[in-house]
């Protein structure tokens, strides 16, 4: 969590950096406001992250505690949304590390690749065509969230910092500690594994 | 893959590079590429249609509200935090 000092790295200013200077300031009764602020956010992430609710809980703690601790570290070098995110993400890699989980299946893209022309679709199916508000209802979010928590870990982080919380490949690679070229490989099985997923939701609907 | 005029091969290379096709990441030369191939193609095409259909889900799935007895619970730990230490 703890970065060096580069004099010549550009600071960014953005909506937390007031916030942050007065709580390192010594205004720790502000922090609360920091917590309001990311709470809701942090809670979704580790929601995905984590199978469980009770571990999902523990992160978003874990977080704020972490971030507590290393926010007089904070450079201003990139927005603190993402710092925050990179504190999040860390925590959820070591709490997964102390944990007794087998391997993690690694996706190739020989599981996605196209078959050849005798399985291939004559048409795009209706799912990928209906008006994308006549489409989601409260089922198929289910059917999202089970799917985006069946992606291995590795991968699910790639989504959902991309797909979901909206960062840019640039930044995703920040958080992770990824090349770019790594982040968009793992974007890409990711995105064609939770597609093969909801291909079965709906093949089965009907 | 299924039309005659290319072969499965070509497809094979469109198939990688779609998820940077969706994104806007690939120079002009290459989406255009991709853009006639999937004009031809009616497996590719199903294929993009069926990417961008889970990406567009992804990004309107929505947020939970966070449990009141989890954010009393962070309210509290703060509360507890030394006042004196970190930051």
């Amino acid at each position: 969590m703890t970065t060096a000092k580069n004099p010549n790295r550009q600071k960014i200013k953005d909506e937390d950096s007031d916030l942050i200077q007065r709580i390192n300031s010594g205004q720790l009764d502000q922090f609360h406001d920091l917590v309001k602020r990311y709470e809701q956010k942090l809670y979704n992430f580790s929601l995905r992250m984590c199978r469980d609710h009770s571990d999902a809980e523990d992160m978003v703690q874990d977080t704020f505690l972490n971030v507590f601790k290393y926010l007089k570290d904070f450079r201003y070098e990139s927005k603190f949304k993402n710092w925050l995110y990179k504190v999040a993400a860390s925590t959820c890699i070591k709490k997964r590390r102390k944990s007794k989980f087998a391997p993690e299946k690694e996706l190739s893209l020989d599981e996605f690749r196209p078959s050849d022309e005798a399985d291939a679709p004559e048409e795009v199916p209706q799912w990928a065509q209906m008006p994308l508000d006549k489409l989601l209802n409260a089922e198929l979010t289910g059917a999202v969230h089970r799917g985006i928590l069946a992606i291995p870990k590795k991968y699910r982080m790639v989504i959902v910092l991309r797909d979901i919380e909206g960062f840019s490949t640039a930044e995703t690679a920040q958080i992770l500690n990824l090349s770019p070229a790594n982040v968009k490989v793992r974007l890409h099985r990711a995105r064609l594994f939770l597609r093969d997923k909801l291909k079965g939701y709906f093949e089965n609907e009907q | 893959m299924s039309s005659d005029d290319h072969d499965h091969k070509h497809c094979l290379e469109m198939f990688e590079k779609l998820s940077e096709y969706i994104d806007g990441e690939l120079d002009h030369a290459t989406c255009a590429e991709i853009q006639k191939h999937a004009e031809d193609c009616v497996a590719c095409f199903s294929c993009l249609e069926t990417l961008k259909r889970t990406v567009a889900l992804c990004k309107n799935v929505g947020d939970k509200p966070i449990p009141q007895n989890l954010s009393a619970k962070l309210k509290e730990i703060i509360e507890n935090m030394p006042k004196t230490a970190a930051p």
